[in-house]
């Protein structure tokens, strides 16, 4: 059997973050990707906002801006569309229904947001402490996370403190009087977790976002397979071995310690080091198998909550893509999600395991074709999805906008279909929710936090460990560090 | 479960046995257990713990929790849930085990009958379903609830094997302790173990409810010379403590129970180390309990024998002779006077200094005497809790 120093199961983002960081430090480093390609979910984000300033200095990667125009289109059934234009940063509207009072507290809203965020994002890209652990660092980690809070002041931070677990309809409905610019900011707390507009702790989701990305509206401006292409680039550049189409059948252990993988057409490849970039269900059910893990893990395991709701839906048209009311040459992100009651409403039927009557969308244009998020379709155990109603139901809502839609191609790639290629459990984007409880020290669960695992040598370095999904890499960076620890 | 026989009214089931165990239970005094009621005190609690310790006394132990484990990973399954090594168990045996949760804390323990390779029966005084079917994650085997289909006495005490004879249980001294086998008990096709809570000889006999009336007469047959009686739970904690076995939430607190972590206890702590078997391959709570082993118990359950007469209930255990000098060094969890062995005696935890064997440490007695205390400062010998343990109970063929 061939050896390596460590072994990633996975070549997505955070696969390829580890290996190019370990082979940086001469180590020989396995990659097994199941599909052709490597990127994994990062095939389906359509915008990345920037690329994490450690990753770029860690591995010298770099990837230029889009010069799109960062525009943000809140569009409404009475076609007054509400456009805001992000400069660097800056936020401001272009066009919009609301009155002066209501643009101004928008903003002060999202600057309060941006704030308490950066407080966040201190701790988002370390490795987060270990309760309990008695070691100094972690100690110091949980004070200066409590100063950092502290720091903001007496009023921000019992603001914060009010906030952080609450829900965003709240807040909105305490400040604003327009339902389209609180659909938007609801939009995008909720996209992506198991929450609707009215559920507790959807701020926390949208300030956690928010400090992931470095922007409240997650923008297009990194073209994604680019960014990629260069991760993997580098890999070859540093001797990584990537093996693609083969899958992991096996994590190999013996007396609670790692000893390498089996494939699943039989080949086995030998190591003491054995990283996970699947979930951690995957990881833990599949791979290394309950019989050896024990019981209580097992429960936290399968409660962890994992259930994805966003669909991607892809159109090709026959004409150019032309949107009422608004300029041809204005492109950007188009949001469909007119206001907190139509978000709650679609999330009723999420919550009894069915897609959404009248689904909220993102979508990007592109010439003839259009990419839609589309949410809320949730990931469902025992049945199958009846994938041209969904489109049906997008398409009704996008010929409110879209006069005289052609459609040459469609298709649908539903949580159970991101499941089965990416063999993410539960098709979620960020392989987990982002609630409160499966954050920081807390994810993906008690017991392995911090990139460990019960089983000695086997690290966790995907999307449901510290801080989620997001494509900022920093999964796989910590994870890596804290092999190259252990390795010492 | 037949559910419809709950009202507000009535909230607790009754047992296959009731029609016989309400005749017997003069002092109308039950007790909870698991949602069935059962007698406490029949009519006296000396005298049905003396038909244990003399004759034969029959305890219903319908409430227990049976658990069916069936499946091709039924062996591996039983092997991952329990600290001992059971690989070698053979077809008709019975195993002691302990289960524990990844820090190592006692949850509860149980009899285990094997029936073959991949059918077991687990026996439990504790709820385990959801720890069970957690622990089934992974593997080839079925977790299945069967308490209510099981109708279950003890029968237990000195002449239990010779009025089994008498009933023409064929063979029945030939089954040897910690076996279970089928028979024919008076025309009733039953499933007879011999298991027990007394410390004597016993056993326990698993039956169909609706033929609980008959084998509940059957046992009663020979009573004109044999006085057996139906004992209450009273009685049965009395033969318990003589036997030094331990109960969930009396002596310890279930890990799954527990709300306060310091409360959950190791096997170490128990006294249990015997059925930890840290050789093999893996179990729940094998990594925790290697350190534990390490280290060493901070306390342990011992056996105390105590001077004087009074019981020793719920007392605090203290080092020194001399009451103003003394530190707190443990407590008593069970504790009685003795009728057989003319001894008082008790269960407690004693800490780290003084849970050697021979040990002296101390207890102060909160004596009842109308209406007043009278404290007693009683000095305790560290033992070993099997206070009572006859030779009959692993003799083979069994006394006739």
């Amino acid at each position: 059997m061939k050896k390596f120093d460590v072994i990633i199961i996975g070549g997505g983002h955070n696969g390829l973050v580890a290996s190019s960081y370990l082979s940086k430090k001469g180590k020989k480093v396995l990659v097994i990707e199941k599909n052709e390609n490597v990127g994994g979910l990062a095939e389906y984000a359509e915008s990345l906002n920037c690329i994490s300033p450690i990753i770029k200095k860690e591995l010298g990667i770099n990837v230029n801006n889009i010069n799109h125009s960062n525009n943000i289109i809140s569009l409404e059934d009475n076609q007054n569309h509400t456009i805001l234009s992000d400069k660097n940063g800056k936020l401001s509207f272009v066009q919009t229904n609301a009155d002066e009072n209501d643009q101004k507290k928008f903003l002060s809203i999202i600057n309060n947001y941006k704030l308490f965020s950066k407080t966040l994002g201190a701790f988002m890209f370390q490795k987060p402490p270990r309760v309990k652990s008695g070691k100094r660092a972690d100690l110091f980690q949980l004070i200066s996370m409590g100063w950092k809070i502290r720091k903001l002041g007496k009023k921000n931070m019992r603001e914060l403190l009010r906030v952080i677990g609450l829900n965003i309809a709240d807040d909105l409905e305490d400040n604003l009087n327009n339902n389209n610019l609180m659909g938007l900011l609801s939009h995008e707390a909720v996209l992506g977790t198991n929450l609707g507009p009215r559920s507790p702790g959807s701020i926390l989701t949208l300030l956690y976002k928010q400090a992931i990305n470095d922007n409240i509206f997650n923008l297009n401006k990194i073209e994604v397979a680019e960014y990629i292409n260069q991760l993997e680039d580098c890999c070859n550049k540093n001797t990584v071995e990537i093996i693609k189409s083969s899958e992991v059948k096996k994590i190999l252990t013996q007396n609670n310690s790692v000893t390498g993988v089996q494939l699943t057409n039989g080949e086995g490849f030998e190591s003491k080091y054995v990283m996970s970039n699947a979930d951690p269900k995957t990881t833990y059910l599949n791979l290394l198998g309950a019989e050896i893990l024990d019981t209580d893990f097992i429960r936290r395991t399968k409660n962890f909550r994992n259930k994805g709701n966003v669909a991607k839906l892809e159109l090709a048209l026959e004409n150019e893509i032309n949107i009422n009311n608004i300029d041809k040459k204005m492109n950007g992100k188009f949001i469909y999600a007119p206001g907190i009651k139509y978000i709650e409403h679609a999330f009723n039927a999420n919550k009894y395991n069915k897609y959404s009557e009248n689904p909220c969308l993102e979508f990007y244009v592109n010439q003839k074709t259009l990419s839609a998020n589309v949410y809320y379709v949730p990931y469902l155990i025992n049945t199958n999805h009846q994938e041209n109603e969904i489109i049906e139901r997008c398409v009704s809502v996008l010929s409110k906008f879209i006069p005289d839609m052609k459609i040459v191609k469609q298709k649908l790639i539903t949580p159970n279909k991101m499941e089965e290629k990416f063999n993410i459990a539960g098709g979620h984007w960020h392989h987990g929710d982002l609630e409160i409880d499966q954050l920081l020290m807390m994810r993906p669960f008690y017991g392995s936090a911090q990139y460990s695992t019960p089983i000695n040598g086997l690290y966790l370095c995907g999307a449901g460990t510290h801080p989620g999904g997001g494509l900022t890499g920093i999964n796989g960076l910590n994870a890596a560090k804290k092999v190259i620890e252990d390795l010492k | 479960m037949n559910t419809s026989k709950i009202s507000y009214k009535k909230p607790l089931l009754e047992t296959p046995f009731h029609e016989r165990t309400s005749e017997h239970c003069y002092a109308n005094d039950w007790y909870r257990w698991a949602g069935y009621k059962v007698a406490k005190e029949y009519s006296s609690t000396e005298l049905e713990y003396t038909s244990m310790r003399n004759t034969a006394g029959v305890i219903d132990i319908t409430p227990m929790h049976k658990y069916d484990i069936k499946g091709e990973d039924a062996k591996k399954f039983i092997n991952k849930l329990i600290t001992k090594d059971i690989t070698n168990i053979q077809s008709n045996q019975v195993a002691y085990g302990i289960w524990c949760n990844e820090d190592g804390m006692v949850i509860d323990d149980g009899t285990i009958f094997c029936f073959n390779e991949n059918h077991f029966r687990i026996f439990c005084a504790e709820r385990n379903l959801n720890w069970f079917s957690d622990t089934a994650t992974g593997f080839n085997a079925s977790v299945e609830d069967i308490s209510p289909s099981i109708a279950a006495l003890a029968f237990q005490g000195p002449l239990s094997c010779k009025i089994l004879n008498l009933l023409k249980v064929e063979n029945i001294e030939n089954l040897k302790p910690f076996h279970f086998n089928n028979y024919n008990l008076e025309n009733h096709n039953v499933t007879i173990s011999r298991t027990g809570f007394s410390g004597d000889l016993g056993y326990e006999i698993w039956c169909d409810p609706s033929q609980a009336i008959d084998v509940w007469d059957s046992l009663f047959k020979f009573n004109r010379d044999y006085k057996v009686l139906a004992a209450g739970m009273n009685a049965l904690e009395m033969v318990r403590i003589e036997a030094g076995f331990i109960q969930p939430n009396v002596d310890f607190m279930s890990a799954e129970q527990a709300l306060r972590p310091n409360r959950m206890r190791n096997p170490y702590e128990l006294g249990l180390g015997w059925l930890v078997n840290l050789d093999k391959e893996y179990f729940t709570g094998k990594q925790a309990l290697i350190r534990h082993k390490e280290k060493g118990p901070e306390k342990k359950l011992v056996g105390l024998d105590i001077e004087g007469d009074k019981p020793a209930v719920g007392s605090v255990l203290y080092d020194n002779s001399k009451k103003n000098q003394a530190k707190e060094i443990g407590i008593v969890t069970a504790a009685m006077w003795s009728p057989v062995l003319k001894s008082n005696i008790a269960i407690g935890f004693v800490s780290k200094e003084h849970y050697k064997l021979g040990s002296n440490v101390y207890a102060e007695i909160y004596h009842p005497e109308e209406l007043d205390y009278r404290k007693i400062w009683a000095e305790c010998k560290v033992v070993k809790k099997q206070f009572f343990n006859n030779p009959r109970r692993n003799e083979t063929p069994a006394f006739t």
